[in-house]
């Protein structure tokens, strides 16, 4: 398995508008255009602002519904996740399996590895083409 | 204008057991832990390692409680700055909250601690080269 580096860090928000604009006007990063949107299926709305060879993504939960709705909930806003970039994620899921690590299935270059084996750091695994 | 950020210069992982997170997470993930200490003045037992540009900190009590179950969570983020006394203006001016800068373990860098208005996110300014290193 090798990690290339940390692709980015997953910060859930209340609104995505209003936490892009904090971070575009009072800290002077610019999101990226190409990157982000609405995932249904994740529940989720998101932007990507890069700093550095990283990103930090927002995500507004589009309702209670999932991890990051159930995250806003009882927490409401903050860091939500890690996400770190390995440049095959079949071959990293398959390591950290070995390892004794629970891992979700890879699907579209993107894993979680659960909490329960990362005492308790929402972790996500990615492959970037 | 902004603090110009030029990256993420560390990543806090805080855990009540900073030396088994640092070490389940080398192992499973396979990177080196590169530097060990304790902080001054707070006795807080700190691991080093890091991902391309980014450190990843794990900081936690001197000495985890035996047995309790290690809990560990992302707890913040600080950006590299090169000019902190921009930055912290800029922040201020804006409205923001911010500590004084004052040293960072990081041999000649400094830090500063942004207060609120943040999303939720606790985080940090560092600059490096910012004061003379003791040989």
């Amino acid at each position: 398995m090798k990690l290339k580096k940390i692709d980015h860090v997953g910060i859930v928000v209340k609104s995505l508008a209003e936490g892009v604009a904090t971070f575009e006007k009072n800290f002077g990063f610019q999101p990226d255009p190409s990157k982000g949107g609405e995932v249904p299926a994740l529940g989720i709305r998101n932007a990507f602002v890069p700093v550095g060879e990283s990103d930090l993504e927002f995500i507004e939960p589009l309702g209670a519904e999932g991890p990051v709705g159930r995250f806003a909930a009882e927490r409401g806003e903050g860091i939500f996740m890690l996400s770190l970039a390995v440049d095959d994620i079949e071959a990293a899921v398959s390591h950290l399996r070995g390892l004794g690590a629970r891992v979700g299935d890879p699907n579209n270059g993107i894993a979680f590895v659960s909490m329960k084996s990362t005492h308790g750091v929402n972790l996500q695994l990615v492959q970037r083409s | 204008m902004g603090v110009g950020a030029t990256h993420i210069d560390h990543i806090v992982i805080s855990s009540n057991d900073s030396a088994a997170t640092a070490s389940l997470f080398a192992r499973n993930l396979g990177f080196e832990i590169r530097r060990k200490m304790s902080r001054p003045g707070t006795g807080a037992h700190l691991e080093f390692a890091k991902l391309g540009e980014v450190v990843l900190e794990f900081g936690g009590p001197p000495q985890p409680v035996p047995g309790a179950e290690v809990k560990a969570n992302l707890w913040g983020f600080v950006l590299a700055v090169p000019d902190m006394q921009h930055a912290v203006g800029s922040l201020r001016a804006a409205g923001y909250e911010t500590s004084d800068p004052r040293p960072a373990v990081q041999p000649g860098a400094v830090i500063s601690a942004v207060k609120g208005g943040t999303h939720g996110v606790p985080f940090a300014l560092i600059q490096y080269n910012a004061l003379p290193v003791k040989e």
